[in-house]
């Protein structure tokens, strides 16, 4: 279990999911949620705070907070993808992504793509310094690749248990698709309602794949990239059929693959070389670094 | 190798067991109240193969007599957060004013809704497969004092 739990990881894999991670909160506030920014309009009294907001008597979200959150992140979140100051910006920017989501759904709704992205946001300050490229294996980065993955892998697992505790069996043979897909569905997903019986197959599906999904820990190599290929098809079939994309998850879910050998501005840097080579016939040393 | 100390390894199963505990006690008593280690239960509600399938919206008609779906992106409210509360909709339909004062801010030039309707248009559902039959059932309104 110890092994297992510290299995070293390149450094050069945390650098990477970082800037993503990070990145993906501009993105997050700007573009994906940008609809938590109207909370600050919304009239207290629909506020129902969470039980994290009533323990730690959080402030009703008004205008004034939502700005204060939004802004300090959107600046926060490129530096801390930069990979500078991991500890104290990583830290930072954890917790007012924390409080940014307690607005977000502290009036009623919660949802439920962002568990391991949460965790990403926890763990990955706890690493260190790393930087991009670097093989070196780290067990502190190994820790935190792993509680990330264990994480998407629970987010999938205890759908399944969920779907059980609520809906019991007769979640399998009910109508649960049909009435998503009604609300929220696609013309690919009319396409595929009219196919009878498909909708109980594929709720049966889902759940198998569910319930099974711990079992990309016993997988290696290829088998477990398959794996996780096949976790990706599955986000990308809901969201052709209901617009879901899951995309937090979507980002953590990276934490199974080899990240530190995608170099884009190494590649750039190649490619820029070439061409100046090309132009005065001169060998061009390749830089190294960056990434 | 770049290897743990002692004590970082054992700060860290510390860390990960409180965390473990605390997500299974979500899943297995917790409600979406304990986010973000509330049970995940995204479409986890049963509805039976025949149940009708109810689809939500709040409708907003303005001075100028427009028709306009209220959500999160103009009005701030989310479907799902209109459907948690449709019991206290219903029972006093003045609190459709609060998406009314949400809306207005959000659009301070725009002309001013007269009427707020919640209407659930419920889908009839066989063998799990919609039949594309439906009927549109209003479930609380709340009209402009003239």
């Amino acid at each position: 279990m110890r092994s297992w739990l510290f299995e070293a990881a390149p450094r050069g894999r945390v650098a990477a999911l970082r800037t993503l991670t990070y990145l993906f909160i501009v993105f997050d506030l700007l573009v994906y949620s940008s609809w938590v920014r109207t909370r600050g309009d919304v009239p207290t009294e629909l506020y129902q705070p969470l039980w994290i907001g009533r323990v730690l008597h959080l402030p009703a979200p008004d205008g004034t907070l939502v700005n204060v959150v939004f802004w300090t992140l959107l600046v926060l979140a490129p530096l801390a993808a930069t990979g500078r100051f991991p500890r104290l910006l990583g830290w930072l920017v954890c917790g007012f992504y924390l409080e940014w989501l307690v607005i977000a759904m502290s009036y009623g709704k919660v949802d439920h793509d962002r568990f391991a992205f949460l965790i990403a946001l926890a763990v990955l300050p706890t690493v260190g310094r790393a930087r991009h490229g670097d093989r070196e294996p780290s067990e502190a980065a190994g820790w935190a690749l792993r509680m990330i993955q264990i994480a998407v892998v629970a987010t999938y697992f205890l759908a399944a248990w969920a779907k059980m505790r609520f809906g019991g069996l007769g979640w399998m043979t009910g109508s649960v698709l049909a009435r998503a897909f009604i609300r929220r569905g696609s013309d690919f997903a009319d396409l595929i309602a009219s196919v009878p019986y498909l909708m109980i197959a594929a709720q049966i599906g889902m759940v198998t794949f569910e319930a099974l999904s711990p079992l990309v820990f016993a997988l290696r190599g290829r088998n477990r990239y398959a794996a996780i290929a096949f976790f990706y098809s599955f986000h990308l079939l809901s969201f052709a059929t209901i617009s879901i994309s899951f995309a937090p998850h979507l980002v953590a879910l990276t934490s199974f693959l080899p990240l530190e050998r995608v170099r884009p501005i190494v590649w750039l840097r190649r490619v820029a070389a070439r061409d100046r080579s090309a132009d005065t016939l001169e060998p061009v040393a390749v830089g190294s670094g960056g990434g | 190798m770049a290897e743990l100390t002692t004590t970082a390894r054992a700060t860290r199963v510390i860390a990960a067991v409180i965390g473990v505990a605390l997500l299974l006690a979500g899943s297995a008593w917790g409600q979406d109240d304990k986010f973000p280690f509330g049970p995940f239960s995204m479409y986890a509600g049963v509805n039976g193969p025949n149940e009708p399938a109810p689809d939500t919206r709040v409708e907003g008609t303005d001075s100028t007599g427009r028709v306009i779906v209220l959500a999160e992106r103009n009005a701030g409210v989310r479907r799902a957060e209109i459907e948690g509360q449709e019991g206290a909709y219903v029972d006093d339909p003045a609190r459709l004013a609060r998406i009314v004062d949400s809306y207005q801010r959000l659009n301070p030039g725009a002309p001013p809704l007269v009427k707020v309707a919640l209407i659930v248009r419920e889908h009839e559902i066989r063998h799990s497969s919609a039949t594309g039959r439906w009927y549109d059932d209003v479930r609380a309104v709340w009209e402009r004092q003239a």
